[in-house]
């Protein structure tokens, strides 16, 4: 890793993971860590935080920015700045994928659909009702049922032929919902084909209140669900960008904000 | 961005003393409902009434003095004292999804009138403007059942032509039933009709309206001195409750008159107007100086507004009282009730009032409570955004129910859409 001046950082305090990314002076992405929330929500950010400095061997003292962001921004008083995830994940999503135009992403309680322009800027978003139907917590519930992890879930739903109808996708009822479905006589994989795509349905509908415009970039935990991709792909039919980083999105766009707030307070320290 | 970097303060409104308009209105709420009861002890009679399209001009010639279940609900509400009225109606049978000012309008008579704002005079007589909201019909016919009240009924046609054309029949149609309900006023009453003070009351409104609108006016001044939202939601007080009364004039000269104060001084309901927005929908009561600052924070300031004209449109002119024509203008102004109009007129309301007070951008807040004020309004932001190319917000919550207000969710959506609108504009 080159050694750079200074270091800038991002954490996502999300309902359910904390994230934190580190980035250097030149805008290049160095370390990402991951943590479970859980209850104490600035314990986790500043774990996660110093993770992402463990790694890397930086102190400190050379983080000259740290921008909070998530549903549990504001509890992050250790950092200089607070920006909504829906920004960062704009932010970020354009860092990895400079091409994209739309974003999805899709966390533990929300699903966002946001239109960005060619700097990553936000242009328009919707996000899913107040309720958690049709998020990840959908299909959390379905693991539980199940007694499988994400991962498998995903993986066992590429396998279903005819994916089952789910019609409520209430992450309240997703448990009571997939054992009357295997009740019925369906198959596991049938019926987790069927949970992705009536999800990857819901969010489909967000992203078309914002418009789609290629390229689009899923970004959140669920964009690591295999499932997921394959059922949105096959819906959209195109290309949907994804990466083991598209989670860290929120983490990477918040401390790209913070690198941007840097830059700007030094030129206008030159102009003076 | 939410950045702590502290700007150099200027004073609000309210720090600045430039804010009596509001503390009058407190006083005038008062004085309202003691007038109400009052009317009552001298003999008069109480008629339950809707803000919108009702003919509060005519209903004074007979010594009615109007209670608004809208109003009270509201007020109860933002006390923080919904959740037990709420809860009392739902046991009395109403379910979830009804309207939360029916539930309250419904459980305050089920408390014989008693409530945390003090009491409320059960009605007389219902009168039934049915305009818009079909909940209307329904809600009045339960204070028929359970006060054995007369249910008095003007039946409202839809304005149908998306330019806003009413058709000389539906005037008429209005203005016959009208005609129709003075001899039943009279016998209900005993009070006989006096042409000539219902037109020294349409007079006197008259007047109040047109302060009314030069003082929403005053939003299109930049910065505007008024947030024509949040702070118009009290100045509505007056011209809803008290209008043609010498009270509701000297109300708006008040106002008027602070409002230019606060122009010349350059103060306002924020520091500084980083945002001018136009606002749509019903605000959320329980929490409202919460809601409020969620934009406050961020120095926005609405400068035009729909939800504070549902008593009604008067700064676009969509009626005009007249003394000389006074049933058939009162005709006409009730025709025009916001939530009266079609969906196309609404939307190109809210158009006019980005392009004239020069926004930056749209709120609309829908209210899980309300169809006839929330319907549409997806595509209205759709509209906006894609033909328009105007930033749009949509979010919800509700008008009196505390427990579909998610603040933290709200934030988030209000907060994205500012740093998306601060980079818009470069601030
Ligand atoms: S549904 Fe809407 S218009 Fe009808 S009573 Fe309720 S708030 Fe008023």
């Amino acid at each position: 890793m080159r050694v750079a001046g200074f270091y800038v950082a991002g954490v996502d305090a999300g309902s359910t993971y904390t994230k934190a990314a580190l980035v250097d002076d030149e805008g290049n992405l160095v370390a990402t860590a991951i943590l479970m929330t859980g209850v104490k929500i600035v314990e986790a950010a500043r774990k996660v935080y110093a993770e992402v400095l463990r790694q890397t061997g930086v102190t400190e003292d050379r983080v000259k920015f740290l921008v909070g962001t998530g549903y549990g921004r504001y509890n992050i008083t250790f950092g200089h700045l607070q920006v909504t995830e829906i920004s960062c994940h704009a932010k970020g999503a354009h860092y990895l994928f400079p091409n994209t135009r739309t974003v999805l992403d899709m966390g533990g309680q929300d699903t966002k659909a946001i239109r960005i322009n060619e700097r990553g800027e936000v242009i328009d978003f919707c996000m899913n009702d107040k309720c958690a139907a049709g998020t990840g917590r959908f299909i959390e519930g379905a693991a539980k049922v199940l007694g499988l992890s994400l991962k498998e879930v995903g993986e066992l739903s590429l396998k279903g032929k005819k994916p089952v109808k789910i019609s409520s996708t209430c992450a309240v009822f997703a448990e009571t919902e997939t054992m009357e479905q295997l009740a019925w006589g369906n198959s596991v994989e049938d019926v987790l084909y069927g949970v992705h795509v009536s999800m990857a349905t819901r969010s489909i509908g967000l992203l078309r209140r914002v418009g789609i415009v290629p390229e689009l970039t899923f970004t959140g935990g669920v964009s690591q669900n295999v499932g997921m991709v394959k059922a949105l792909e096959e819906q959209l039919n195109m290309k949907i960008n994804t990466s083991p980083l598209t989670m860290y999105c929120g983490a990477i766009g918040a401390a790209l904000f913070g690198l941007e707030k840097l830059r700007a307070a030094q030129e206008v320290k030159v102009k003076r | 961005m939410a950045s702590q970097e502290a700007a150099e303060q200027r004073l609000t409104a309210e720090e600045a003393g430039l804010d009596n308009a509001k503390r009058l209105q407190g006083e005038l709420v008062k004085s309202y409902y003691k007038w109400v009861v009052e009317t009552k002890k001298r003999g008069g009679k109480v008629a339950y009434c809707f803000v919108m399209a009702n003919p509060a001009e005519l209903l004074r010639v007979f010594n009615i003095a109007p209670i608004y279940p809208e109003i009270t609900s509201l007020q109860i509400s933002y006390r923080g004292g919904a959740p037990p009225l709420i809860s009392l109606s739902e046991e009395f049978g109403y379910s979830t999804d009804c309207c939360g000012y029916v539930k309250m309008g419904v459980a305050t008579v089920l408390n014989k009138g008693q409530t945390s704002i003090g009491y409320i005079p059960p009605p007389d007589m219902a009168m039934l403007t049915y305009s818009g909201c079909q909940i209307y019909i329904h809600w009045w016919e339960q204070y028929q059942y359970l006060n054995k009240t007369p249910l008095f009924t003007v039946d409202i046609p839809y304005v149908r032509n998306y330019d806003g054309h009413v058709a000389r029949h539906d005037i008429k149609y209005v203005a016959a039933q009208l005609e129709e309900l003075i001899p039943k006023l009279e016998q209900f009453t005993g009070v006989r009709y006096d042409e000539e003070k219902l037109k020294e009351y349409i007079t006197l409104s008259k007047e109040a309206w047109e302060l009314w609108k030069r003082c929403l006016h005053m939003g299109r001044l930049k910065p505007s001195p008024l947030d024509a939202y949040f702070e118009a939601i009290y100045y509505m007080s007056a011209i809803t409750l008290i209008r043609g009364t010498e009270e509701c004039i000297n109300f708006y000269k008040t106002l008027l008159q602070e409002l230019r104060r606060r122009y010349e001084e350059n103060i306002g309901p924020t520091p500084e107007e980083k945002f001018r927005l136009v606002f749509e929908g019903v605000p959320n009561y329980p929490f409202f100086k919460r809601f409020w600052n969620l934009f406050k924070s961020w120095n926005a300031r609405c400068v035009a507004s729909t939800y504070p004209k549902v008593a009604g449109i008067v700064d676009v002119d969509a009626f005009e009282l007249n003394p000389d024509k006074p049933i058939e203008s009162i005709a006409e102004y009730m025709i025009h009730a916001y939530c009266n109009w079609n969906m196309l007129m609404r939307t190109d309301l809210i158009r006019r009032y980005v392009k004239e007070y020069e926004a930056d951008g749209v709120v609309i807040h829908s209210i899980k409570s309300c169809r006839s004020f929330s319907m549409g309004h997806g595509d209205i932001r759709e509209y906006l955004i894609k033909d328009l190319d105007v930033p749009a917000l949509h979010i919800e919550s509700d008008h009196v129910d505390p427990r579909y207000y998610a603040e933290a969710q709200l934030k988030n959506r209000v907060d994205a859409f500012f740093e998306a609108l601060s980079i818009r504009k470069g601030v």
